[in-house]
């Protein structure tokens, strides 16, 4: 009697290796931070199901999502999952919205607090798995596939010199202006551009009106370097006539709001899916003044 | 829109019936208005050479109109408008539009930030908005971008009632270009404050902003940019004590979805009914905090200001969040006024969040003026920032230290007929950074001199001055010496009708052991004050740069000139 369930179960098992659907996924290795920004970028993850010869089976997707010690931080809803009939023969390619539907997953702890805060989980080593499974009793469909991937954001550069508001000695200035900014955070792995531009901010205007709206004095791109030093051959006479007197004047300044933009390799916006979505940093603000004493008051 | 002609029919009815009330109105109008005329242009040879790029429109036109018109001491009308000739943008939503490239319609040419065209009357506490605004209601709500459309500003006694509503963004399709247009999705933005305010006492505030991306707005779409929606609730409360003490804050919390094109969810609480949750959706809170004393001789105050990796606000469109970082700054005037000192002391600590990799950034700074006597002064200044970080798969961190160091030493002396005023500087700078990949640190050190002469005679209306300096930079594999001679001369010509001043600058370039590069540079401004009300304002500029043979082709040169002539009319009818 026994020997006849196990045959009956060996063969249910061969019936069910016959059924299965044959899974290969494709996963950057380093993909955005945000998992919601996976769906609009279809090189991020590509899953493909070669439907088997035999059965046509309505199967789901599960996604887990593990730290690479194995254990599971966030897993899809297999109840309100949506399903997919892979045809008999036919290879289906699906992108990150079917494989990975934030709508549907449900993570753990902390990780659920990083990603309702931030939409990005803690940066770390992950692990992200996939397998069908049979409706309706989630029998496993197909073989298991993993692929590791590091999740860090982008932090972009701050600006730092020229301090914010800082005055600057037009005697200097008109020689050469030294600007600094801290690098992107982490380091990328392909070369990254500091695009720095530099804007004069005309009379009647408000600063970022002035990034927004005029032909910057200063557009370049600066590679594998956190200092330019610019050289802006321009006059900083002040457009008004100053008299000037070392006791009596009036100071009239020239304002410049500059800022960094950071680009990829192919000259695309670094870290497109925050904030601005030009991978722009905070701008600042700088004088160039003709009164010396006037710096650091 | 029909919320906007309700605001401004009952507006204008309320100023009728306040203004046929009064009997005989004092009317008067005062502002400025003007029109301005920028040039540029730029030769260079050898013809076709592209190595240097035009960096300012070809022409432009600016005009201005801002006049104020005050019927009685009630009801003020000012109008604010400016406005270019041709569209200049190169960052932000509307980069692309140039001269020579596509057209703006209306909705983009009234939006684009190169104009401004607002109207605020004024009838005793209560200001109706239209047109471009530039509100800024608080530091973590909104903003500092201007937005076209209507609201008002109504403070009853200490009361504060705020509403605006408009369009910070038009909607703009992508074009592949030349030049490319990055395109952006029309946004609308809200704001609503409610608040008690008493000026020099106290400020409490409730604040709500609002900002939301047109999905279906450009055709194409943005490549890069999602559209977004954004709500910021924040509360600021400011409190002025007796003796110059302070207290203010502002909490806030932000829920910002960062496309709307992602999937809507339920496993992200909405925040009904201004915002929808979608699969993109994330919620922070930001808050900022100071704490000091202002006085006459001697202020001290720290500050802090907190932002959560997801806090975002449609206001603030450049905002970095996702830091905490605090400073101590101080100021103190002493030995009767003559000794000054501005210092700060900081920190800022980036990914609090932990979702990307921690980095610290120490940032001081020194300024320390002294007046010894008469004729001597000392202003001595230090700036330092340090930035550390892990980098993430490489072998070794981010590490970047920078030190500026400078003292500037001034004499002036003085006979019957003239004052003579010397002055020297130096400034030291070294900023060392780390290779993540071999660890090993480069140096980059700058010294800058810098001798300036400045007499100034008792008799003679015309004002000299004269400048020396000296920079050189040190970096590995390059080398950068500046040498700059400079002299300026002003003087009155024309019964002191119009003021000259001219400019000439020589600066010598050498990189390594490349051929020195030459620049020199000449500027002159004419103001004329044609009467009391309209003057005549030029500044001429030119810029020549000729390379020895640090680039191909040797030689290259270039002629840049630029002209910026205007006229501008002051006018009030109450002083005729």
């Amino acid at each position: 009697m026994k020997i006849t369930g196990m045959i009956i179960c060996l063969l249910a098992t061969i019936q069910s290796l016959f059924a299965q659907v044959n899974i290969n996924m494709f996963l950057a290795g380093r993909p955005p931070a945000n998992l919601s920004e996976w769906a609009n970028r279809r090189e991020v993850l590509n899953f493909i199901m070669n439907g088997s010869q035999s059965d046509q089976l309505v199967v789901k997707i599960k996604t887990e999502i593990k730290t690479l010690d194995g254990t599971v931080i966030g897993s899809v809803n297999l109840n309100t999952a949506k399903s997919f009939t892979p045809l008999p023969g036919v290879s289906t390619i699906l992108g990150s919205l079917d494989v990975m539907p934030l709508e549907n997953m449900i993570f753990l702890g902390k990780y659920q607090a990083a990603l309702a805060k931030t939409g990005k989980l803690p940066a770390d080593n992950y692990m992200l798995c996939l397998q069908l499974v049979r409706l309706p009793d989630y029998v496993p469909a197909s073989n298991l596939v993993c692929k590791n991937f590091y999740l860090a954001a982008y932090q972009l550069p701050i600006l730092m010199m020229p301090a914010n508001e800082q005055k600057l000695y037009s005697k200097i200035a008109q020689s050469a202006i030294t600007f600094r900014w801290t690098p992107v955070v982490p380091n990328p792995t392909t070369t990254v551009a500091y695009r720095l531009q530099v804007f004069e901010v005309l009379e009647n205007q408000q600063d970022v009106q002035a990034l927004r709206s005029n032909q910057p004095l200063l557009d370049k791109n600066i590679v594998g370097a956190t200092q330019f030093i610019w050289q802006p051959q321009l006059s900083m006479m002040p457009y008004e006539n100053e008299i000037f007197d070392s006791t009596k004047t009036k100071i009239k300044d020239k304002k410049f709001i500059w800022i960094i933009q950071t680009l990829d390799n192919l000259g695309m916006p670094l870290n497109q899916s925050d904030g601005n979505g030009e991978s722009r940093s905070e701008p600042r603000i700088f004088f160039v003044t003709d009164r010396e004493s006037s710096i650091g008051k | 829109m029909n919320k906007i002609k309700i605001i401004l029919t009952g507006f204008i009815l309320l100023n009728t019936a306040a203004y046929a009330q009064t009997k005989k109105p004092d009317f008067s109008v005062s502002g400025t208005m003007g029109v301005t005329y920028e040039g540029y242009g730029l030769n260079r040879n050898p013809s076709g050479w592209m190595g240097y790029t035009p960096r300012r429109p070809w022409n432009q036109v600016r005009f201005n109109f801002m006049p104020n018109f005050q019927f009685d001491k009630n009801f003020s009308l000012p109008f604010n408008i400016s406005m270019a000739a041709l569209p200049t943008n190169f960052a932000g939503p509307y980069s692309g539009f140039i001269p020579g490239g596509p057209k703006q319609d209306f909705k983009q040419w009234i939006t684009n930030p190169v104009n401004n065209i607002a109207v605020n009357p004024k009838y005793k506490w209560a200001e109706l908005q239209l047109g471009t605004q530039y509100l800024k209601y608080s530091e973590l709500s909104t903003g500092d971008i201007g937005i076209f459309g209507a609201g008002f500003d109504l403070r009853p006694k200490s009361y504060r009632i705020k509403f605006f509503t408009g369009v910070s963004q038009a909607g703009i399709s992508y074009f592949s270009g030349p030049p490319t247009i990055a395109g952006a999705y029309k946004r609308r933005n809200w704001m609503f404050q409610l608040g008690k305010e008493k000026e020099g006492k106290y400020e409490i505030s409730l604040n709500i902003a609002k900002g939301k991306d047109f999905v279906n707005s450009s055709a194409p779409p943005p490549i890069t940019i999602k559209p977004q929606e954004a709500v910021i609730i924040s509360l600021l409360s400011n409190v002025y004590f007796k003796k110059g003490w302070y207290v203010k804050m502002e909490g806030a919390q932000s829920v910002f979805t960062r496309d709307l094109t992602s999937p809507a969810t339920l496993l992200i609480k909405s925040f009904d009914p201004f915002i929808k949750a979608h699969t993109s959706t994330v919620r922070d809170y930001a808050a900022t905090a100071a704490i000091g004393k202002k006085g006459k001789n001697f202020d001290l105050g720290i500050s802090s200001k907190y932002f959560g990796a997801g806090f975002q606000t449609a206001g603030y469109p450049y905002l970095q969040p996702d830091r905490f970082d605090y400073l101590l700054n101080t100021k103190w005037n002493t030995w009767k006024n003559k000794m000054n000192i501005v210092a700060s002391l900081g920190q800022r600590v980036n990914n609090i969040s932990n979702t990307t990799l921690k980095a610290n950034q120490f940032i001081g700074n020194l300024n320390w003026f002294t007046q010894f006597n008469d004729q001597w002064s000392l202003n001595i200044n230090y700036n330092n920032f340090g930035f550390q970080s892990a980098s993430g798969l490489n072998p070794y961190g981010i590490k970047n230290v920078s030190n500026d160091f400078g003292f500037s030493p001034t004499y002036i002396w003085s006979n019957t007929k003239m004052s003579n005023m010397l002055s020297f500087s130096y400034n030291y700078s070294k900023y060392d950074e780390r290779d993540v990949l071999t660890g090993l640190t480069t140096g980059n050190n700058t010294h800058t001199a810098l001798f300036t002469y400045v007499p100034s005679y008792f008799t003679k209306d015309f004002s000299p001055d004269f400048s020396v300096m000296y920079f050189y930079n040190d970096v590995l594999l390059a080398k950068t010496t500046l040498f700059t001679m400079s002299s300026g001369l002003g003087m009155p010509v024309a019964k002191k009708k119009v003021q000259l001043r001219g400019q000439l600058q020589y600066n010598f370039v050498k990189s390594n052991t490349f051929k020195n590069d030459n620049n020199l540079i000449a500027s002159i401004s004419a103001n004329w004050k044609i009467n009391k009300q309209f003057s005549w304002n030029t500044f001429l500029s030119t810029n020549y740069f000729k390379y020895g043979n640090s680039i191909l082709p040797n030689g290259a040169n270039y002629l840049e000139s630029a002209c910026r002539t205007g006229f501008q009319y002051k006018f009030d009818t109450k002083k005729k």
